[in-house]
């Protein structure tokens, strides 16, 4: 393997663990509501800042993670709150689309009247950037090792709290089936504000990994990243966690790929083409999970 | 004895349909009463007006000694009201264990969990052999049991059972109603709706009939066991 493409293929998994933390939450929601929740980038925005606002009061970046997680869960109260709750019937979907699109439009403009809309610096040691490793010939600085244990760990506590806890059990019992959620004691609006809580959270995180790597926070971050996110969750197959997490590395990869045999202008025209094919050859997602399924046979 | 579940002059409507037109019953702590009447009569509506999936248009329900009123469905859950609804409610994504698990914790239980998981394994050994089995993989019957199984692990103030025997094949509708023996004799209080009138006629102490919506006949189960003609003449040809 030249040095190169090792080069980026460890970019992609850095990258993809990213993508696969913001589809996560978008597939999450799609799979307790049907719902696509188009506030969910704003947060990853949101989230760079307060790593930026933290870490110039005096925060390590360390201790930015716990600041990060209970402001961008409150978030998720809100987001929920206004843009999902009141939205039940059948034009709901709709409804609750353009909602969270006013809403993530509201927090960006806000992010901008405070910060400004030019990129701001992460005011982190530089030396992290440098020491690092040397992989099949590329050097890797050890914070991208960082950045993607914590993402995978995310992703692993995540799996956790939803195979082994009751409010995971809950959550997957009003996915499914939501009436018998209800006839079994389950409260459905607070395991919905529990599920907004938990993916903004795992968007705020991946939203201060993204400032961690890049060093700096722009005001587009969370538009960007969110698109690809929607992409991820759609080829992973909507609704599908695993999914989500399989194809979030797979494109991240995918683009490293790309990048390091000098296709790299191309890159999100391969990563959107293949979301079309998924969603023609396999709609319930590359590993099949997904609710498309449900709803072809 | 007390009552535990009455309705007085309900109406239900099913969208634009009055499903349910004037209803009053009550149920008695430990006693079991069956709603029974033809398909479309309104005895899932009745149901669903219950446990609050349905908002009454008037009329008035309690549930132990207290009006409905606002209560959500999932509170009338955790204060002992058990719903098993048409399909049975089972959570086919979810394993037979976690689907025993998410009945469990409905209400705080001084029993732990492996421990009023025995009766359940004892009754319907079934379950036990398929415990990590997805709900969804399983037959109707053994769907139905698992539906029942709810009630063993953290007995209901309250059962509702709408149509036990629903899909079912006749061995399985006699287990089904071996287990609804079951929980009757242990004092439950138990509703049941139904279209096979044999049997839920041989089980509840008490029965209404409805049609179209109105109770047009009520009474112990034995007299309206000896009239099978009146029966007939409101339920048509039946079981």
């Amino acid at each position: 393997m030249s040095a190169e493409l090792a080069q980026q293929i460890v970019n992609g998994l850095v990258v993809g663990g990213m993508y696969a933390l913001i589809a996560l939450g978008f597939t999450l929601v799609f799979g307790l509501l049907d719902k696509l929740n188009f506030a969910h980038g704003e947060v990853v925005t949101l989230a760079g800042f307060i790593a930026i606002f933290s870490v110039n009061m005096g925060l390590s970046i360390w201790l930015t993670i716990p600041v990060v997680i209970i402001l961008t869960g409150a978030v998720g109260i809100i987001i929920e709150l206004l843009s999902f709750r009141r939205f039940t019937s059948k034009e709901g979907h709709s409804v609750s689309a353009l909602s969270s699109f006013a809403l993530g439009i509201v927090i960006l403009e806000m992010v901008r009247l405070q910060w400004g809309a030019t990129p701001v610096q992460l005011d982190i040691p530089k030396s992290i950037y440098i020491s690092g490793t040397v992989l099949f010939g590329a050097p890797i600085p050890w914070i991208k090792f960082a950045i993607f244990s914590i993402s995978i760990f995310l992703m692993i506590a995540l799996h956790l709290v939803m195979s082994r806890t009751k409010i995971g059990r809950s959550i997957r019992a009003v996915a499914e089936e939501p009436t018998s959620a209800r006839l079994l004691g389950i409260n459905t609006t607070l395991v919905t504000q529990y599920v907004f809580v938990i993916v903004s959270a795992m968007a705020g995180v991946a939203g201060l990994l993204i400032a961690m790597q890049n060093g700096i926070v722009t005001s587009d971050v969370g538009f960007t990243f969110a698109l690809k996110g929607i992409a991820v969750m759609a080829i992973g197959g909507m609704g599908d966690m695993r999914g989500a997490i399989v194809a979030g590395l797979l494109v991240g990869v995918l683009e490293g790929i790309a990048f390091s045999i000098g296709w790299g202008g191309i890159s999100d025209v391969i990563v959107w083409f293949l979301m079309i094919l998924v969603l023609l050859i396999r709609p319930a997602g590359i590993l099949g999970g997904g609710r498309q399924a449900e709803t072809r046979v | 004895m007390a009552e535990v579940l009455g309705a007085k002059d309900l109406h239900l409507s099913y969208g634009p349909i009055n499903a349910v037109r004037g209803v009053s019953f009550h149920l008695d702590e430990g006693e079991t009463i069956a709603v029974i009447g033809a398909n479309g009569a309104g005895k899932t509506t009745i149901m669903r007006g219950l446990s609050a999936l349905i908002k009454p248009k008037s009329g008035e329900i309690s549930f132990l000694g207290e009006p409905l009123g606002r209560r959500k469905t999932s509170d009338l859950a955790r204060a002992g009201m058990l719903h098993i609804p048409e399909g049975r409610g089972t959570i086919g994504g979810l394993t037979v264990l976690e689907n025993l698990r998410v009945a469990y914790d409905i209400r705080p239980n001084d029993t732990a969990f492996a421990a009023a998981l025995e009766p359940v394994f004892n009754h319907f050994p079934r379950l036990s052999e398929r415990s990590s089995q997805r709900a969804g993989s399983l037959s109707g019957g053994e769907q139905q049991m698992l539906a029942l199984a709810r009630a063993l692990i953290n007995p209901p103030r309250v059962l509702l059972v709408d149509e036990p025997s629903l899909g079912l094949s006749p061995v399985m509708v006699k287990e089904a109603y071996q287990a609804l023996a079951g929980f009757q004799s242990s004092g439950m209080s138990v509703m049941l709706v139904e279209q096979n009138v044999r049997m839920a006629l041989r089980l509840a102490d008490r029965a209404y009939v409805l049609q179209q919506g109105e109770i047009v006949l009520e009474g112990p189960s034995d007299d309206l066991l000896s009239k099978p003609e009146v029966l007939d003449a409101y339920l048509g040809s039946h079981g």
